[in-house]
Order: C-alpha cells, then sequence, then structure tokens
C-alpha cells in the first residue's frame, strides 16, 4: 500500500469515531499511533485541556513519550505546551542546540534518546482545545507533505472532539427541555383537576395547588401528581382556611 | 457559500446577538423562503407539544389542525427526519393527511412545506411553510428555508439552557405555546367522567376529530364549562 492510501484510510477510521461509540482516547491514541507508523515519527503525544483550560496528557505512543510528556506538564515548558498556547506550530530540529527555548524539557528529552521535537495545536478556529506532540531520535526538519498529513490528522481530531462536547451539550439540555414540560404539563392537568374538585377557576386552584404545596413543604410537581393520581389530600382544594 | 447564506439571514433580525423573541424569528421567515406564512411546531416523543410561534391565522390553523389530528407537514418532517414538501395541497399526486387537508385547503393553503428543526441528531420538531398558491420552493428558498430551521432550533437549545433549573426558559413561558389549556381541560375531564387524564385526553382528541373542530378550541370549551364531554 502507498503512503497515500494509508493516509486516506487513516482519516476514514478516524471519521468513524465521529459517529458511533465515540471515545476520545481511542480517538487521540489513534492519532499518536499513526504519527509514529505513518510519519516516521519516533514517538507522539497528545495534550487535551481541561474546562478548566489546564493541559492533560490524553494519549502517548510509547512509555518513554508519556514519561516525557508528563513531565513537559510538571516543568511548565515545552513544545505542547508552547503550540497549546500560541496556537501555532512548534518546531525544535535540535534539541541540543535549542536548549535555552526549554532547559528542563531539553534535558529530558535528549535524556530519553529523542533530537527534535515537532508540535501542533489541536484548533478549530478561535477554539484551542490542545497539542500534538511529536518526538524523533533525529535531527529531522518535517517536510511538508508530513507536515500536511499531520494537520490534517490534528484538524480532524480537533473537529471530533468539539462536535462531540457540543452533540453532549445539546442532548443534555434537550433533555431537560423535555423533562420540564412533562413536569408542567402535570401541574396543568393538576389545575384542572382542582379546579373541577373546588368548583374554581384554573387559575385560582393553581394558587391552592401552590399554598397548599408551600404550607406543607412540598414540591409543587408532587403535589400536582398527586392531584392527577387522585391520591391528594382534599384539603389542597378545600377553601383556605380562616386564620 | 453556506456562511455567507446563515450571515444575510441573521442579517435580518434585530441587532442584539440572539435575544430576539421566537415571534421576531417567525417574522423574517416567509419573506426569506418566499412564502405566505411560517410556523415552528415544537415535538417530543413524537407528538406535538406545541408551537413556538407562528406569523398569521393560516399558520397557527396549520400548527392546531397538527396538533388535534397527529398528521401533517411538520409531525412527517419531524417523525421522518426530512424535508416534506407538499407543492399543491388542493389536488396531489399522492394521498395522505385525510384530515388534514380538507380544512387547510378551505382555509385557503395551496402548497405546504415541513423542514426538520433539529441540532444534529437531537430532534425539536419542525418548521411549517405554507402559499396560497401551488408550486414548489425554488433552490434559494429551501437553503433559506433550512438554515432558518437550524437557527430556530438553536435558539430553543439556547433559550432553555439559559433557563433556571426545572423551569422552561422565559422567552418559551412567554413566547410558545404549549396548549397547557388542553391539559387544564384534561384535569377537568377526569374528574367529570372519574377517569384517567390520560384517557380524558384521548375522548377529548376523539371529539374534536367527531365535530371537526380544533382540539385548543375544544379546551377552552371545557374549561368554560359550555361544554361537557359525558
Amino acid at each position: 500500500m502507498t503512503r497515500e492510501a494509508d493516509v486516506v484510510r487513516s482519516l476514514v477510521e478516524m471519521s468513524d469515531t465521529l459517529v458511533d461509540d465515540y471515545d476520545v482516547v481511542d480517538l487521540l491514541t489513534g492519532l499518536a499511533d499513526r504519527c509514529v507508523s505513518l510519519l516516521g515519527m519516533s514517538a507522539a503525544g497528545v495534550m487535551l485541556a481541561s474546562p478548566g483550560g489546564s493541559l492533560g496528557l490524553v494519549a502517548s505512543s510509547s512509555e518513554a513519550m508519556r514519561l516525557l510528556e508528563l513531565f513537559e506538564l510538571q516543568a511548565e515548558e515545552g513544545p505542547c505546551l508552547d503550540a497549546f498556547r500560541t496556537g501555532e506550530r512548534v518546531e525544535q530540529e535540535n534539541l541540543q542546540a535549542g536548549t535555552g527555548r526549554w532547559p528542563l524539557f531539553s534535558a529530558a528529552a535528549l535524556e530519553a534518546g529523542f533530537q527534535s521535537a515537532f508540535a501542533l495545536p489541536l484548533r478549530l478556529r478561535d477554539a484551542t482545545i490542545g497539542a500534538l506532540n511529536m518526538l524523533n531520535d533525529t535531527r529531522t526538519l518535517i517536510g511538508e507533505p508530513d507536515l500536511i498529513v499531520a494537520r490534517a490528522f490534528a484538524d480532524l481530531a480537533a473537529v471530533s472532539i468539539l462536535q462531540h462536547r457540543v452533540s453532549e451539550e445539546v442532548q443534555r439540555v434537550n433533555e431537560q427541555l423535555s423533562s420540564v414540560l412533562t413536569s408542567r404539563v402535570v401541574i396543568e392537568q393538576a389545575k384542572g383537576v382542582l379546579s373541577e374538585r373546588a368548583g374554581i377557576g384554573v387559575a385560582e386552584a393553581f394558587g391552592r395547588l401552590r399554598n397548599y404545596a408551600r404550607f406543607n413543604g412540598l414540591r409543587l410537581t408532587d403535589v400536582a401528581r398527586a392531584a392527577v393520581d387522585g391520591t391528594l389530600d382534599p384539603r389542597a382544594w378545600g377553601p383556605p382556611s380562616r386564620p | 457559500m453556506p456562511g455567507d447564506r446563515l450571515q444575510r439571514i441573521l442579517a435580518e433580525l434585530p441587532p442584539g446577538g440572539s435575544s430576539w423573541t421566537a415571534s421576531q424569528l417567525c417574522a423574517i421567515i416567509p419573506e426569506l423562503a418566499g412564502v405566505n406564512g411560517a410556523g415552528v411546531m415544537l415535538m417530543s416523543g413524537d407528538v406535538p407539544r406545541g408551537s413556538l410561534c407562528v406569523t398569521d391565522d393560516v399558520s397557527q390553523l396549520i400548527e392546531d389542525l397538527q396538533y388535534t389530528l397527529g398528521e401533517g407537514p411538520c409531525v412527517d418532517a419531524y417523525q421522518q427526519d426530512t424535508v416534506v414538501a407538499e407543492p399543491n395541497l388542493a389536488d396531489p399526486p399522492g394521498r395522505r393527511w385525510f384530515a388534514f387537508t380538507p380544512p387547510a385547503v378551505d382555509a385557503g393553503v395551496r402548497a405546504v412545506f415541513g423542514f426538520p428543526v433539529r441540532v444534529g441528531t437531537v430532534r425539536l420538531g419542525a418548521l411549517n411553510l405554507y402559499r396560497d398558491r401551488p408550486g414548489p420552493l425554488d433552490p434559494g428558498q429551501h437553503a433559506d428555508a433550512l438554515v432558518l430551521a437550524d437557527v430556530a432550533a438553536r435558539w430553543v437549545l439556547d433559550a432553555q439552557a439559559g433557563a433556571p433549573d426545572g423551569a422552561l426558559a422565559e422567552e418559551l413561558e412567554n413566547g410558545a405555546d404549549f396548549h397547557f389549556a388542553v391539559h387544564n381541560a384534561a384535569g377537568i375531564v377526569s374528574v367529570q367522567e372519574g377517569i384517567s387524564v390520560t384517557e380524558a385526553l384521548i375522548r377529548l382528541r376523539a371529539y374534536a376529530y367527531s365535530h371537526d373542530r380544533l382540539l385548543p378550541d375544544v379546551a377552552q370549551d371545557i374549561i368554560a364549562r359550555t361544554l361537557r364531554l359525558g
């Protein structure tokens, strides 16, 4: 199979995660692994920002990479952090020469056998939600074709995650709307029930429902439910007692 | 470009971010979609729950008919999750909406269209468009209607997202019509006839259907005590 075919197949596989059984860790682990297998990187790692804005490590292609990325977070310096903060790609062809940039990270990376680093933000328009880090054990500048592929993978991952987050939020609000409406319908039915039982108007019936709930420390929806089920204390719809 | 279409549509709304009312949103639809009137029907669990907004009496009728009968372009659009078009309601090629069609045609409707109102896979209802002359929407109108349906869906979710826990959003409370009177009436009938509210709703609906009346109107008579089902 040509590299092109592999890339296309990878994009399709990653797109599949947009549909069923979405798992962000699987998606990003796949992303890291593909950077290694298709782009010839020695190791790759992916970080995602929490709702609070701090980065956390989500996936890495090897244990050595995982430890190094954790170190990067701890030391608060490194290519992944820079890519996330700036929203721009970051490259260091020669970690040895560039130790001024990330003194602690470079030392740790060199010790682990890595010589160069390259990072891309995970972003969609204005939203940068994380970063992809790639390390090599030789001094290499990433070539344009590989850069395009890496960019495509990173963009797809970002879109996928953002899409999923929006979808979750939408579902939550919709379920809440449905549930609120259902409760409200029961209250409206209860108003009718009480209106007929007490021989009063619907608005006045609501007043008695509410007062009964308040006076007895009950939730309005529970009182309404009881009214509709026919289990409500008749005192609920009786005229208000004189003080 | 889709983005341009959305921008052009949003420019029709009053300035101020997304703080328009439901009726302001509805008001811009007929001209953009090239129709006489529009309404947004809200649905869940496969049934109409109410109406977000309507632009005129005929659209109100179209909503009420679908609410009463449980059939029509919005109902189909929502249940089938697809755009539904009947460009020649008075002489349609196929047979559907047996109960909905005659009163709609009597009111002057000659073409109806239903566009699902949803965000992603979350379905909220459908946008209804009608014309007093037969004919399909042209591609531009169709595309605008798709965007408008999308804007309506986001408006609803946005409004409800800002609501306090357990309450309807104020914009929905004030702007939308969830036919609460029908539920008041079901409560009344349940006591009058000694039946459950579920059964009462069924009987109300059956009465409306057999007397060629709209359910919300029957409900008003029940509440006014000028009608008793027994």
